[in-house]
C-alpha cells in the first residue's frame, strides 16, 4: 500500500492514481477539491453482523411497503374503486373513497421510498464529516487587476471615452429600441377607459323606462316583496342580467322604517321600496347581507356596513361612499304594476377610481 | 308526483293571510323554463289572480274553527291544544291576545303558523328572555305540539302558513341547477355557498343550515325570521323555494369526493391545514433527517 | 490541475490493478463514454464532493424547491384538461347539482377535471396543496435566513432573489387560484380589478389594460392562464436557478461550533450521503402533498358555483398567502382622499402601498443592518437569534404585524366560530396591529438577553448538576460541573463562541449531537488534519494496520 493520503491529485501521476483503491482515490480527489474528510467510519465496521442485517431488512421492508402501496394505487386507479360522482340516493357513494385512496396510497408509496432512502443514508452509509475550503470572497488580487485591465483595454479599443458621438447615437437607438417591446405589449393591450359599448365607468344599462327584472327575466312588481324583503334585480335589457355593474338590491322596508334621502334624491324610492347598487363602493363585491330589522347591509368581503335607513351610508368598515341609489317608478302592464327605472344611477357604481369626482 | 298534486300542494303552501297586509297569493304554475314567455307570464298572472282569490277565501275559511277540509288543516281540537300550550309558555311575553308585551316579546298577530313552526321547531322559542339574537336549540315541543301551537296563532291573526305535514318540499333533481343559482343569488351572501353561516354586523349571525329541515328552510324563507329578509312567494315561487331546498339538502347530503371536507369553509381552513399538518410533518421530517443518528 | 483519465489513457504501460482506458464494469463504461464526450471528470467530481452542512433548519428551502417541482409535474397534467376560455357553456357533466347551469368553459373544464377525469381531482388537489406549501416553505425559509443572519454579506443578492421569488409566488398563486373562474375566485378577481382601479392617475387604464376592458370582460382567464403556466413559472425557474447557483458558488452558511470556521464549511459530501438524504426528502415532501391531495379536500369549486357578478358567498377568502392583504384591507379605516374632482380610493393604501412598503423594507434590510452596525465584512458563520436581540426583535415585530393581518383576513370566520362580534374583531385587529408588534419587539428582546445571560452563566459557573452539598460551615451549595478549565475562584475561563452551550449533563461532549468529539479543543485547522494524515501515513508505512478513523 502506498502512502497517498496527503498526495493530492496535482502531484500524483496517473500511474500512482491508478493503483489507488476507490476510497483512496476518492480521498485524494476530494483533497484536490479542498475537501478534507476529517472523520470517516463504517456504521458497521464488521460486515454481516446481525445488527447490520436487521437494519438492511428494515429498510427493505420499508421499500417493500412502498412497492405494495404503488401497486395498490394502480389497482384502485384502474377501477377497483369507482370515481364517478353520483347524486345521493341514485347510486354508489363509494366515489368518495377514490381520491383519498389514490392520494393516500401515492403518498404512502412516496413516503416509503423517501424514508427508505434516508434510512439507507443514515444507517448504512459511512459516518462522515468533511471540511471544505470555501475559497470564497473576491478573486485573488492578481485576478482582479488582470480583469480590470481586460475591461479597460477593451473600452480603450472601442474608444468609449473618445467617440462620444457614437456613444450618444447608439444610446439613442438602443434606448428607443428598448422601449419598443414595452410599447408593443402595452400598445396592443391598452384601451381607453370607458370607450365602447357597455364599457362606461360612469353608466350602467339602466335608463329611464328600463324594466326591473329578476335573474330569470320575470318582471318585478310592487306586489312581489313582503315588508322586510329583498330581491336582486337587473335591468331588463339585452345582457342586463350578466352585466357586472347592474346587480341592484331592491329592498321593501318594514312598516315604521324610513329612509332619509340624499339631496336631490327624495323621489328615488317608490312607496316603501328603495333600490341600491349591489356592488360595494369599496372593492366591488356584492354587498348583500341585509338585516331586515336593523336595516344594515353588510359586505362579506371586507365587512363594510351600510345603513339603508340612512340611505345606504357606510357606517362601519373601510367603505367610504354610500351605495348609489336607483330611481324607481312603476308602470302598469295588463292591469298590473311593475317597476321600471326612472333613470340610471346618478353616480358611478362600484369602487372609486381616480377620474371619479 | 303529477302536476295536479303539485297544484293542490302549492295552494296549501301559499301565503294565505286573513286580514293583514295586501292580498295573499300563491303561484300555482310550474315554471318549467327559466325564462317564461310572455304568454306564460300572462298565464301566470291569471293563475296568480285565481290563486290569490282562492287563498283569500281559504284564509277566511281558515279563521272559522270548523275548517277541516284536509288532514293538515287545523281542527278545533288542535287550536284548543295550541291555546293551552300558548297560555303556559308564550303568554308572558307575547300577551293574552298575541299583542306582545313591551320589552318582552313582539306581537304574534299576523305572523302565522309558518313563523311559529320555524321559531319553535328550531328551539329558538320559547326563549327565557328576549335577546337580540336567538340561536338554534333543542326544540321543547314535539312536531305535533308545534303544529297545534301554530294552528292557534294562525287562528288568531292569520299569516303565512306552515306547509302541510305531507307536502313534499324538495324539487326533483332536475331542478338542482336552478335551485343552486337561486341559492347563490339570494341565500349564499349570508349563509355561505356551502351553508356554513356567517357573522352579520355587531354580534348578529346568519346561522349555518346544517341541521335545517326542509320545512324549516321553507318557513324561514316565507317569514324571514330575526334579521333574515322575507322571500315571498311572488318573488321566489314555491317551486323555486323547493328547488332551493333540494339544492341545499343535496349539497349537505352529498359526500365530499376529495377527502375530508375541512368544514367546507374554504381557504382559511386550508391555510391552517398546510401550516399545521403539512408543515408539521415536514418539520418533524427535517428534524429527523438533520439529526445525526 | 487534477488528473484526468485522459492522461491515464495516454499511459499504456501502466501495469496497475485497474485499467481505466478499458473499463469492464457498466459504471466504468458509462464513465468512459461520457468522459470521452464531455470531459467533465474533474468538474463533476468537484460537485460530487461538495460539502453541505446538515442542520435541520437548512432544509426549509428544500421544501420550497421540491414543492415547485411537484407544482410543475401536477400542473403539466392539469394543462392537458383545462380550457382557459370564458366562453359560456351549459354544464352537462357528472355533477348533477350544477346541471344546466351557465358557466365559462374554464369552470366547466375544472369540473370536468374534478369529476370526469379519472384521478383528476387528486391531481388538482395535489397541485393546490403544493402551492400552499410552496408559499409557506418560502416564508419559513425566509424567517430562518433572517433570524440567523444568513442574508449578510456576501449573500444579500440571494436575499433579494428570494424576496423576488416570494413576490412572484404571490402573483403565480393568485393567478392559479383565479383560473377555475368559480364564485370564490371570481370575487377575488373582482377585488383585484378594484385594486387596479384604485391606483391614482392610471387606475382605470390599468384595469382596462389587464382585463381588456371593464371587469370581467372575456380575456382575463386566458391571459392569467399564460401568465400562470408560462410567464411566471419561467421567471420563477430562472430565479430559482440563480438562487441555487449562488448557493453553490458561495457555499452554505453554517452555525458556529467546534471545527467551524469562516473559511471552511463542514458537513457531508453531496455524493453519496447528502444527496441521498436530500433525494429522500424530495419523496417525503411529495408524499405529504400527495397525502393531503387525497385526504383533505381543497378548493371544492363545485360547491361554490360559477362566477356571477351578482352573487357572493359569505366567508369569501383568498388563499392564505394573500390573506394578509385581505386582512389589511379589512382593518384599514375608511379614508378616501378627494382632490380637484379626483379620488384616491381607500383600497389603494392597504393593498398596494402597504405591501410595497413591507417588501421594500425586507429588501433593504440587509443593507440597512450593515449600515447601522458598520459591519462590512463577509460572514459565513451564522448567528444564534439570541445573540442579535435587535434583529430578532425586529423580526418578531414583523412577524407579529404580518400575523395580525393574516388573522384579520379570516376575522369573519373567527367571529362566527367563537361567537365574537364582527365589529369587535375588526377593532381588535386594528388595535392589535398597532400595539402587538412593539410589544413583540420588547418581549423578544428581553428573552434574547435572558438566554444570553444564561449561556454566560453556564460558561462561568458550569452546569447545574442537581447535587446539593452541605459544607462544613452548614452552607448548602449546588455542585456545578465546569465546562472547561477554571480559575482560582472556580470560574470558567471559556468565552462564549456563538454556539450552543450545553445546559444539561447529558448534553456534555455531544454538542449538536456532532460526532467530532472534543468540544473544548481549539478549532481544528487544515494543517492539523494534514499533520494527522501524515502521522497516519507514517504509521502505515511502519506496517501498522490501516485505520479508517482519521480523527480521535
Amino acid at each position: 500500500m502506498s502512502t497517498t493520503h496527503h498526495t493530492t491529485g496535482e502531484s500524483m501521476s496517473a500511474e500512482e492514481a491508478a493503483r489507488l483503491s476507490p476510497e483512496e482515490a476518492m480521498i485524494a480527489g476530494a483533497e484536490a477539491d479542498g475537501v478534507y474528510i476529517v472523520h470517516r467510519r463504517e456504521r458497521f465496521p464488521i460486515a454481516g453482523t446481525r445488527a447490520e442485517k436487521r437494519a438492511e431488512r428494515t429498510i427493505a421492508g420499508v421499500f417493500l411497503l412502498g412497492f405494495l402501496a404503488a401497486v395498490g394505487f394502480i389497482v384502485v386507479f384502474c377501477g377497483a374503486v369507482p370515481y364517478e360522482w353520483r347524486l345521493p340516493g341514485t347510486g354508489s357513494q363509494n366515489y368518495r373513497y377514490f381520491t383519498p385512496l389514490v392520494g393516500g396510497l401515492l403518498g404512502l408509496s412516496l413516503a416509503c421510498i423517501g424514508i427508505g432512502v434516508v434510512l439507507w443514508a443514515k444507517w448504512l452509509l459511512p459516518e462522515e464529516e468533511a471540511v471544505q475550503d470555501r475559497h470564497d470572497g473576491a478573486s485573488g488580487m492578481t485576478e482582479q487587476v488582470l480583469m480590470a485591465g481586460t475591461l479597460v483595454s477593451g473600452f480603450n479599443d472601442l474608444g468609449v471615452a473618445r467617440r462620444s458621438m457614437l456613444k450618444t447615437t447608439l444610446g439613442l437607438a438602443g434606448g428607443a429600441l428598448g422601449v419598443v417591446p414595452l410599447v408593443a405589449l402595452v400598445g396592443a393591450m391598452i384601451k381607453k377607459p370607458g370607450r365602447g359599448e357597455g364599457q362606461s365607468l360612469f353608466h350602467t344599462p339602466y335608463k329611464a323606462g328600463v324594466p326591473l327584472v329578476y335573474y330569470d327575466g320575470r318582471r318585478v312588481g310592487p306586489d312581489d316583496l313582503q315588508p322586510g324583503g329583498i330581491a336582486t334585480v337587473f335591468p331588463g335589457v339585452e345582457g342586463g342580467v350578466k352585466d357586472s355593474d347592474s346587480p341592484t338590491l331592491l329592498i321593501r322596508l318594514k312598516p315604521g322604517q324610513t329612509v332619509k334621502a340624499r339631496k336631490g334624491q327624495a323621489d328615488f324610492g317608490w312607496g316603501d321600496y328603495v333600490a341600491y347598487s349591489k356592488i360595494c363602493t369599496h372593492a366591488g363585491c356584492p354587498a348583500s347581507l341585509f338585516e331586515q330589522k336593523t336595516g344594515r347591509l353588510l359586505c362579506p368581503c371586507h365587512q363594510s356596513q351600510f345603513d339603508v335607513l340612512q340611505d345606504a351610508k357606510p357606517v362601519f368598515g373601510p367603505a367610504t361612499r354610500s351605495l348609489p341609489k336607483l330611481p324607481l317608478t312603476v308602470e302598469m302592464v295588463d292591469g298590473k304594476q311593475y317597476f321600471t327605472a326612472k333613470g340610471d344611477f346618478p353616480e358611478a357604481i362600484g369602487p372609486s377610481f381616480w377620474e371619479r369626482p | 308526483m303529477t302536476d295536479e298534486d303539485n297544484l293542490d300542494a302549492d295552494a296549501d303552501l301559499g301565503f294565505a293571510p286573513a286580514v293583514v297586509d295586501n292580498a295573499g297569493r300563491t303561484a300555482p304554475t310550474r315554471t318549467a323554463s327559466r325564462r317564461p314567455s310572455g304568454f306564460r307570464r300572462r298565464a301566470a298572472s291569471l293563475a296568480v289572480l285565481i290563486g290569490a282569490l282562492t287563498a283569500v277565501g281559504g284564509g277566511y275559511a281558515m279563521l272559522a274553527p270548523t275548517s277541516g277540509a284536509d288532514d293538515t288543516a287545523a281542527t278545533s281540537q288542535d287550536v284548543e291544544a295550541g291555546r293551552q300550550l300558548y297560555n303556559t309558555s308564550c303568554i308572558t311575553c307575547h300577551g293574552a291576545n298575541l299583542e306582545g308585551v313591551t320589552g318582552r316579546g313582539p306581537t304574534l298577530v299576523g305572523t302565522g303558523s309558518a313563523d311559529v313552526y320555524f321559531q319553535v321547531s328550531t328551539g329558538r322559542m320559547p326563549a327565557p328572555v328576549q335577546g337580540a339574537l336567538e340561536l338554534r336549540k333543542v326544540p321543547k315541543y314535539t312536531e305535533q305540539q308545534i303544529l297545534q301551537l301554530g294552528a292557534f296563532v294562525q287562528s288568531q291573526g292569520g299569516g303565512p302558513q306552515v306547509p302541510p305535514a305531507d307536502a313534499d318540499l324538495r324539487a326533483g333533481s332536475d331542478q338542482l341547477g336552478d335551485g343552486g343559482e337561486l341559492f347563490r343569488l339570494n341565500c349564499a351572501s349570508c349563509h355561505g355557498a356551502t351553508a356554513h353561516g356567517a357573522p352579520l354586523s355587531a354580534g348578529k349571525i346568519a346561522p349555518d343550515l346544517y341541521r335545517s329541515t326542509d320545512r324549516q328552510l321553507y318557513t324561514a324563507m316565507l317569514v324571514g325570521p330575526e334579521n333574515m329578509p322575507v322571500f315571498s312567494n311572488n318573488q321566489i315561487t314555491p317551486e323555486q323555494k323547493k328547488a332551493i331546498i333540494a339544492y341545499v339538502q343535496t349539497m349537505k347530503e352529498a359526500k365530499d369526493p376529495g377527502g375530508a371536507g375541512l368544514g367546507r369553509i374554504g381557504p382559511v381552513a386550508e391555510g391552517l391545514v398546510i401550516w399545521t399538518a403539512g408543515l408539521g410533518v415536514l418539520m418533524v421530517s427535517i428534524l429527523w433527517i438533520g439529526a445525526r443518528l | 490541475m487534477t488528473t484526468t483519465s485522459d492522461d491515464l489513457s495516454k499511459a499504456p504501460t501502466v501495469k496497475g490493478p485497474k485499467r481505466f482506458d478499458k473499463p469492464r464494469t457498466p459504471i466504468g463504461k458509462a464513465g468512459r463514454w461520457s468522459e470521452d464526450r464531455l470531459g467533465a471528470a474533474g468538474g463533476m467530481r468537484k460537485q460530487l464532493n461538495k460539502v453541505f452542512p446538515d442542520h435541520w433548519s437548512f432544509m426549509m428551502g428544500e421544501i420550497a424547491l421540491y414543492s415547485f417541482i411537484i407544482l410543475i409535474l401536477s400542473g403539466t397534467f392539469l394543462t392537458f384538461f383545462f380550457d382557459a376560455s370564458m366562453a359560456e357553456v351549459r354544464y352537462d357533466g357528472s355533477y348533477v347539482p350544477l346541471d344546466g347551469v351557465e358557466m365559462s368553459r374554464a369552470y366547466a373544464s375544472t369540473l370536468n377535471i374534478s369529476f370526469d377525469v379519472r384521478g383528476g381531482l387528486v391531481k388538482r388537489q395535489i397541485h393546490h396543496w403544493a402551492a400552499l406549501l410552496f408559499m409557506a416553505a418560502m416564508l419559513i425559509h425566509m424567517f430562518r435566513v433572517f433570524f440567523t443572519g444568513a442574508f449578510r454579506k456576501p449573500r444579500e443578492l440571494n436575499w433579494l432573489i428570494g424576496l423576488g421569488l416570494i413576490t412572484l409566488g404571490l402573483v403565480e398563486g393568485f393567478a392559479g387560484y383565479s383560473l377555475p373562474d368559480d364564485l370564490l375566485s371570481g370575487t377575488g378577481l373582482r377585488i383585484a380589478a378594484a385594486i387596479m382601479q384604485s391606483i391614482p392617475v392610471i387606475g382605470s387604464w390599468a384595469e382596462f389594460l389587464v382585463f381588456g376592458g371593464k371587469f370581467p370582460g372575456t380575456v382575463i382567464i386566458g391571459r392569467l392562464y399564460i401568465v400562470h403556466v408560462l410567464l411566471v413559472p419561467g421567471i420563477l425557474a430562472g430565479l430559482i436557478g440563480a438562487h441555487m447557483a449562488l448557493l453553490i458558488k458561495q457555499k452554505h452558511t453554517e452555525f458556529p461550533g467546534p471545527g467551524k470556521t469562516e473559511q471552511t464549511v463542514s458537513g457531508e459530501r453531496m455524493y453519496p450521503t447528502y444527496g441521498m438524504k436530500a433525494g429522500g426528502f424530495f419523496f417525503i415532501v411529495f408524499a405529504v402533498c400527495a397525502a393531503l391531495g387525497g385526504l383533505a379536500q381543497i378548493n371544492p369549486v363545485w360547491l361554490f358555483g360559477p362566477y356571477n357578478p351578482a352573487q357572493v358567498s359569505s366567508g369569501s377568502q383568498p388563499d392564505w398567502y394573500i390573506g394578509f392583504l385581505d386582512g389589511s384591507t379589512r382593518l384599514f379605516p375608511s379614508w378616501e382622499i378627494r382632490l380637484f374632482d379626483h379620488t384616491i380610493p381607500p383600497l389603494f393604501w392597504p393593498t398596494l402601498v402597504l405591501p410595497g412598503i413591507l417588501f421594500s423594507l425586507a429588501g433593504a434590510y440587509p443593507f440597512l443592518e450593515a449600515k447601522f452596525t458598520h459591519d462590512k465584512s463577509a460572514h459565513n458563520l451564522l448567528q444564534r437569534p439570541r445573540d442579535v436581540p435587535v434583529r430578532t426583535g425586529l423580526g418578531a415585530m414583523a412577524i407579529t404585524f404580518y400575523g395580525v393581518l393574516l388573522v384579520s383576513g379570516g376575522n369573519d370566520l373567527i367571529a362566527k366560530a367563537f361567537d365574537i362580534s364582527l365589529n369587535a374583531m375588526t377593532w381588535a385587529g386594528r388595535i392589535c396591529l398597532l400595539v402587538l408588534p412593539p410589544l413583540a419587539y420588547a418581549i423578544t428582546y428581553k428573552i434574547c438577553l435572558g438566554l444570553q445571560r444564561h449561556d454566560r452563566e453556564v460558561l462561568e459557573h458550569g452546569i447545574e448538576t442537581g447535587i446539593i452539598k452541605l459544607l462544613p460551615n452548614g452552607e448548602f451549595i449546588e455542585v456545578h460541573q465546569p465546562l472547561g478549565p477554571v480559575d482560582d475562584h472556580g470560574h470558567g475561563q471559556l468565552a462564549y463562541a456563538g454556539s450552543k452551550v450545553p445546559k444539561k449533563m447529558n448534553e456534555l461532549g455531544n454538542p449538536h449531537g456532532h460526532k467530532i468529539r472534543g468540544f473544548f479543543y481549539p478549532v481544528r485547522e487544515k494543517t492539523d488534519i494534514q499533520a494527522e494524515l501524515d502521522a497516519l501515513a507514517a504509521a502505515e508505512a511502519r506496517g501498522e494496520h490501516r485505520q479508517k478513523e482519521l480523527t480521535d
